[in-house]
């Protein structure tokens, strides 16, 4: 299931990339979501997988019993969805800002800051 | 004493400019005090340093860990020019007052001048050779600004350009010799490499020494191939070339050579660069000198030429160093005159040719017996000082390694020397007035003192060498040898054989003045050398480099920074990959292949697959919002593996940002125009072979995570402690709100300051809508 | 005052920054006296750490009172004080220009709570010793990038900020998998803990390709080569001070972590560590000659500015690769008389002493050609001139730091050029010395060329009349020159007492060569022999 796994974050990966590869500015953001999706899986598969509880302690005891799946990736995946969700909004509010300046949405179109 | 004779001219430098107000136009003579007070005090070592005494005052340490120290220590070579540099400031700070007077910035240029002063006084006095090198690069900042003065002129800027870049590089070159040096004697004070005895002739780092101290001297004092900012650096004022060009900067390299030759000489490869260097150049520019027309100009290449010479000669070595210092010393005199002269004749004619002024002797009495006084002595005629330099010079020659061919040299040179003379101290003085010389008058007192004071002492100097030139010159020597001062000149003076001196300088004398009567043929015949000399070296090669450097950055760039975003996603994958399989390409392979013991479930397969697929088909569907539909289906997609594994919080946060994604993308997509595919087929097919590696790296990282397991993950600490200590019973929730409540508070600011900037990009895109398109202020 | 209070200053005083300009929204002018506050107070504190840790001591804070290493924890040694004092003197001086040099329109659109919040990253992101807490301040040092890098919305600052914004967005995307795979790997977020279990582990090769993302993800961030084309695509686009903040700050943030990390995680002991910081040897080398070349090449006193900074990061890089190879061949054939190690601690002394100068400088540049272009109405070399007799006194604010970036004798850049020459030279690496000096040459002619066409080449006649001391959009002018001023003095200053910059350095680096004291910092182990927590026990195994 790794190896499964590991494939499927791969692909997130290369999907990812090839949307912003596009020269179409509104795929990039389309790559971006799928960059975050891997990243998500990818602290989660390496952590490890384990189809056991869920990290919430039953009332009554004081920790967790028997095998679960270990609650730190969770909180990391969790902050960091929030906060690639707040820059996507923005990237997407700029990118919209871009094809009014430029009046099309293609990248290589903008060019002016560079030489 | 010795470094407060440096820190007060730096003073002085920083309140000229207030000065110059107060003073108004005596001024120059007002700061021309202090280093004429500084000159005084000098000279007062004169006795003592002569009987080979050796002055080294307390030093300050700067940066002890690196043994950095203002230390300084006065011998008889850095005496001799600590007399240079401010006797000769004096008369022309002095004289700056007259040639400049009334310019509107006289008082930076005595700003500058005077700093450069001090720099360059700091470099000789000093001991420790960072604090030479710190000196040394001084003396080529405050000289750019010199030579920039007149920047309003095009060519004065391109001088100056030219003067900071290849002084620069050399003092680079120095930076890392002097460091190597350090490196190699195990200390930075000079004068403990000396009083240790130390010579790096076989130190293995000598060559990389030597090359690049050589680097450092050879672009200072302006030797073949580098000689090329010395002439253009005339754009500077008269006062500039007569101080900067005669007798002090361009000298520093000779100074240096003349200061290291103790440690560094003595070896075949020091022998054969210097004598060979030194007497290209020699000859080279001594020709130049005689072909040219400009008074400035002629006297530029002579100073090359000149110092071409004391190089060779510091090449020759023993007795030669002693002929090296004479002629120092009478070249500081009498090119400080001929300049001043220069820049006199320049000031009352506003004529720089010395073909289109004849009869100035009777307009400019004083100033034409000053520069016959120096001519008489750069032409090396007996009794001046020149000759006396002339006469140290001939002795050593023969028996250096290459010394048929330096022989023939100096003959050259004086044969040069001698037309040069004329052209700058015949020319323009005699015959009857013409037009532009008789638009002169008579310089004024502050234009007068500098060349009368120098060429009076040139003569002295000659007639009676007992009183300053013989300690001077003698002790000098003794600090380049090491022997002591007596011993150091009747060594090379007893080489001599007067009746053959005389003979070839009278010869070299006569020649001289042939070729200057018919110096026009002279011009007219060797004509190439005006196109020859710029593309040996001279500005073209410089403009060449310069241009080729800016052509290979504006190339470059070109390649590098193209403007077009994907090209810059598609080069920095590219490295990344290159990377990280440069540094475990085989551990990722490896990883591939291990065995999992854990079987893949049903369901967890089919969850994979609706993501890959969904994943595949947000890129390859043509209708955007079937694209995000296909974006949200990945996002369930991925929130069910969440489920799936234990993680239900994680995934209802996916579900909700998912939503929220969603509904952004439609919204802006609302604004936005229909995909359009702006690629070929053979990019795509490319694109999808970079994102198809990237991707598989990424999973051969996760793979090799997942098989690594290098020590017990802290978590269980969460799961033990989240209820007895933080009273929570969803540990994800209790890591977010207290064990790392940290990352929280981050992430909200992130949020907080995405919302600032979402606002403030919709108010100025809802202020700058066009009228045209009603669609666009609304989200 | 307590050590973990001090420590946690840095991040708290822009913190309240942030909250107290959103407090005061409405109202511009509290928002100004709170960021004189803060950039006042930063300072302060910053003077504070500096003095506390010149002795050797690690001052450390365990957010919420965890142990280690579960807490986050931020950890400020002598390199982290240079740090966050260097960030408090652009604060400073980025505080005073704002008063007279930004518009009105940004300073009531977030400007100072902008700058507040990415004050705050900075200094979280220097202070931290949490991996993916660092992640977070990153996040929120590029969201208020971005804001302000787009506040304002010309079409310029739009294309530069959505390449910005893509680049970056990559490099923080390999940042965060790369914490995941740490963590998957080590087991620990925290970077001590972490270094301790690496060098405790039986196979410790199998980490360096995660390095390598990381090495990657930091390269981006420090606009290394082949990754630094976010930089000159955005840099000269928004207003020149926000430019000098980035310029001062944001790459120098991925030079310091990239320090940080690889001198904790590769020790001279790790098998592959010759191998990385050979490769930060070449990405250095690289950067500065591409870098260098590309300004030589530009026309615009801003583009060759921030292209520029490719250059100089190239340095930073040298160092830490020349201090990290010689330990290493120190390690593996011998080092008699200590002449590789000496050399190594010198080099990332130079590497600290060369960030700390060129924010100053950098910065001051940056500050400068926000003058020039307010006077002139350009940045346009061709299109400006006659500085130099006009405002003598821009003039040399403009001189020193340029002299001093090239590394002219007496200003801050020559003792960090010096450093790093002679480190370089002692551990035998000539090739890159060469090239270093080479660069610096041209250094010199980038900057000398600005010196010539805007200060000394005489204003061309087109030039259109410009009244900047009037203008109604922004405030006076003095401010901006109080900004400069204060930063030539500061290079000025570090050039004349080198000899205290140059052993807090070396403090510094001798702190990141040989880590046990901050490595007990972060771990809490202060005094106790071994740390009683069950995650971490058998962890006090000797590096």
């Amino acid at each position: 299931m790794h190896l499964l796994m590991a494939i499927t974050v791969g692909m997130m990966y290369a999907t990812g990339l090839y949307m912003m590869l596009r020269r179409s500015i509104v795929k990039l953001l389309i790559g971006l979501v799928l960059l975050s999706h891997g990243s998500n899986l990818l602290i989660f598969t390496a952590a490890g997988l384990s189809e056991g509880n869920p990290p919430l302690i039953r009332p009554g005891e004081d920790g967790m019993v028997g095998p679960h799946t270990d609650p730190l990736p969770g909180a990391l995946i969790l902050t960091a969805i929030v906060i690639s969700f707040a820059i996507l909004a923005f990237a997407c509010v700029l990118v919209k800002r871009g094809y009014e300046e430029v009046g099309t949405d293609d990248q290589n179109a903008m060019n002016t800051t560079d030489q | 004493m010795v470094l407060t004779s440096v820190f007060s001219l730096f003073l002085l430098a920083l309140v000229a400019p207030l000065v110059t107000r107060v003073a108004g136009r005596y001024a120059g003579w007002v700061l021309a005090t202090v280093p004429a007070g500084w000159a005084v005090w000098y000279a007062g070592f004169i006795a003592r340093v002569g009987e080979g005494e050796v002055i080294t005052p307390a030093s300050l340490v700067w940066v002890d860990s690196l043994g950095v120290a203002l230390s300084t220590r006065v011998d008889g070579l850095s005496l001799m020019f600590a007399l240079l540099v401010t006797g000769v400031g004096a008369l022309v700070v002095a004289y700056a007052g007259g040639y400049l007077a009334g310019h509107h910035h006289l008082g930076r240029f005595y700003g500058y001048l005077i700093a450069f002063m001090a720099s360059m006084l700091g470099l000789v006095v000093s001991d420790n050779l960072i604090a030479i090198f710190i000196f040394w690069e001084l003396t080529s900042v405050t000289s750019f600004l010199l030579i920039g003065f007149g920047h309003d002129r095009a060519a004065a800027r391109t001088a100056a350009l030219q003067a900071m870049i290849v002084t620069g590089l050399g003092g680079l070159a120095l930076l890392a010799g002097l460091l190597l040096m350090g490196v190699a004697a195990g200390t930075y004070e000079f004068s403990e490499m000396l009083e240790g005895g130390i010579t790096l002739g076989d130190h293995p780092l000598y060559i990389g020494i030597l090359v690049l101290v050589c680097l450092g001297a050879f672009t200072k004092s302006a030797q073949f191939p580098f000689h090329f900012w010395l002439p253009g650096a005339m754009e500077a004022p008269a006062p500039v070339s007569a101080y900067l060009h005669s007798s002090t900067m361009v000298k520093a390299g000779v100074f240096l050579l003349a200061k290291f030759s103790p440690v560094l000489g003595g070896t075949e490869e020091w022998a054969w660069t210097l004598q060979i260097v030194g007497g290209v150049t020699m000859v080279y520019a001594a020709f130049l000198a005689a072909r040219a027309v400009y008074f400035k100009r002629i006297l530029a290449f002579t100073t090359v030429s000149s110092l071409g010479a004391m190089v060779m000669l510091l090449g020759v070595g023993g007795p030669g160093e002693a002929a090296a210092m004479g002629f120092l010393l009478a070249h500081a005199m009498y090119k400080g005159t001929l300049f001043m002269v220069a820049g006199s004749v320049e000031h009352q004619t506003h004529t720089k040719n010395v073909e289109q002024l004849s009869g100035l002797m009777r307009i400019m009495p004083v100033t034409f017996a000053a520069a016959a006084l120096g001519a008489a002595s750069m032409a090396g005629v007996a009794p001046f000082f020149g000759f006396t330099a002339k006469y140290l010079m001939k002795g050593p020659i023969p028996e250096a390694a290459a010394g048929s061919f330096l022989v023939i040299g100096v003959m050259a040179m004086g044969i040069f020397m001698t037309t040069a003379a004329l052209l700058v101290a015949y020319k323009p003085f005699v015959g009857k007035p013409n037009e532009a010389a008789s638009a002169g008058s008579e310089a004024g007192p502050a234009l007068l003192l500098g060349p009368v004071v120098l060429s009076v002492a040139g003569l002295i100097g000659g007639l009676m060498p007992g009183l300053f030139v013989q300690p001077l010159v003698a002790s000098a020597t003794a600090a380049v040898t090491g022997d002591a001062p007596e011993k150091a000149l009747s060594s090379s003076i007893g080489m001599i054989n007067m009746g053959t001196l005389l003979s070839t300088s009278t010869l070299a004398i006569v020649l001289g003045v042939v070729f200057y009567a018919v110096r026009d043929m002279l011009r007219r015949t060797t004509g190439l050398m005006d196109r020859l000399d710029p593309m040996l070296s001279g500005p073209v090669v410089f403009q060449r480099v310069l241009s080729g450097t800016l052509w290979f950055g504006r190339l470059q760039t070109r390649l590098l920074q193209n403007g077009s975003l994907n090209t810059y996603i598609r080069t920095t994958i590219i490295g990344f990959i290159a990377l990280v399989l440069g540094l475990g390409a085989n551990r990722l392979k490896n990883a591939f292949l291990w065995q999992d013991a854990e079987r893949p479930s049903l369901l967890g397969m089919i969850l994979v697959v609706l993501l890959i697929v969904s994943g595949v088909a947000a890129t390859v569907f043509r209708y955007r919002l079937a694209a995000v539909a296909a974006l949200g289906m990945a996002g369930v997609a991925s929130a069910l593996i969440f489920v799936f594994y234990g993680a239900p919080d994680v995934a209802m946060t996916q579900f909700a940002i998912e939503t929220l994604t969603v509904l952004i993308f439609v919204l802006v997509f609302y604004h936005l125009p229909q995909f359009t595919s702006f690629t070929g087929r053979m990019q795509k097919f490319s694109d999808w072979v970079v994102s198809l590696a990237f991707g598989a790296v990424m999973a051969g990282m996760v793979m090799l995570a997942v098989q690594t397991d290098m020590a017990p993950k802290i978590s269980g600490y969460f799961s033990e402690n989240a209820v007895p200590l933080a009273y929570g019973r969803n540990i994800i929730n209790v890591i977010l709100v207290d064990f790392r409540a940290a990352d929280t508070f981050g992430e909200i600011v992130v949020l907080g300051i995405a919302g600032v900037g979402v606002a403030a990009l919709l108010s100025v895109s809802g202020r700058s809508q066009n009228p045209t398109k009603p669609d666009g202020g609304v989200a | 005052m307590t050590a973990q209070l001090l420590a946690s200053l840095p991040l708290l005083v822009p913190m309240t920054g942030l909250v107290l300009c959103l407090v005061f929204w409405r109202w511009v002018a509290l928002q100004r006296g709170v960021m004189v506050g803060v950039a006042l107070s930063l300072s302060a504190t910053a003077v504070a750490l500096l003095l506390r840790t010149t002795g050797g001591e690690v001052l450390a804070v365990r957010l919420g009172d965890w142990p280690a290493p579960m807490a986050i924890t931020l950890v400020v040694d002598q390199t982290a004080a240079i740090m966050v004092l260097l960030t408090a003197v652009v604060a400073v001086a980025c505080t005073l220009f704002s008063l007279g040099g930004i518009d009105r329109t940004r300073e009531h659109s977030a400007y100072y709570a902008l700058l507040c919040g990415l004050f705050a990253a900075v200094c979280g992101a220097f202070t931290t010793n949490d991996l993916f807490n660092l992640y977070v301040w990153f996040e929120v040092m590029l969201m208020s990038s971005f804001v302000l890098l787009s506040l304002g919305g010309r079409r310029a600052q739009i294309e530069g900020a959505i390449k910005y914004v893509t680049l970056n967005l990559i490099s923080s995307t390999l940042f965060l998998a790369a914490i995941g795979l740490t963590y998957a790997m080590l087991g620990t977020l925290n970077m001590a803990d972490m270094a301790e279990r690496l060098a405790a582990a039986e196979n410790p090769g199998q980490f360096t390709p995660v390095a390598a993302i990381f090495l990657v993800a930091f390269a981006i961030k420090s606009a290394s080569f082949p990754f630094f084309y976010w930089l000159p695509a955005s840099y000269h686009t928004p207003p020149s001070v926000i430019s000098a903040v980035f310029a001062g700050l944001l790459t120098k943030v991925g030079i310091y972590v990239m320090i940080r990390f690889f001198g904790l995680m590769f020790p001279a002991s790790h098998p592959d560590a010759g191998m990385i910081y050979h490769i930060i040897l070449w990405l250095g080398g690289f950067s500065m000659v591409t870098g260098v070349l590309s300004a030589a090449a530009q026309m615009e006193i801003r583009r060759i500015l921030s292209v520029h900074i490719i250059s100089q990061i190239g340095y930073m890089l040298m160092g830490l690769g020349i201090a990290g190879s010689a330990l290493h061949r120190a390690a593996n054939d011998g080092d008699p008389g200590g002449v590789l190690a000496g050399a190594a601690a010198l080099a990332l002394a130079g590497t600290i002493f060369h960030i700390a100068h060129n924010m100053v400088v950098k910065v001051n540049l940056f500050l400068v050609a926000g003058t020039v272009e307010r006077i002139c109405g350009s940045g346009d070399l061709n299109r400006i001139g006659g500085l130099y007799a006009a405002r003598p006194g821009l003039a040399a604010l403009f001189l020193i730091p340029a002299l001093s970036l090239a590394g002219i004798p007496v200003l801050s850049g020559f003792w960090s050029k010096f450093l790093l020459v002679r480190a370089g030279l002692v551990a035998e690496a000539y090739v890159i010395i060469g090239v270093s000096l080479f660069v610096s040459v041209l250094t010199l002619f980038s900057m000398i060329k600005i010196w010539i066409y805007a200060f000394w080449k005489p204003a061309p006649e087109n030039a259109e009349p410009h009244n900047p001391d009037r203008d109604p959009t922004v405030g006076p002018m003095r401010w901006q020159y109080a900004g400069s001023l204060f930063l030539t003095c500061v290079t000025i200053l570090i050039g004349v007492f080198a000899n205290q910059a140059i052993r807090a350095a070396r403090i510094g680096a001798d702190q990141l060569i040989e880590p046990r004291a901050y490595l007990d910092a972060a771990m809490d182990r202060a005094g106790e022999p071994a740390s009683a927590d069950p995650a971490s026990a058998g962890e006090g195994v000797a590096r």
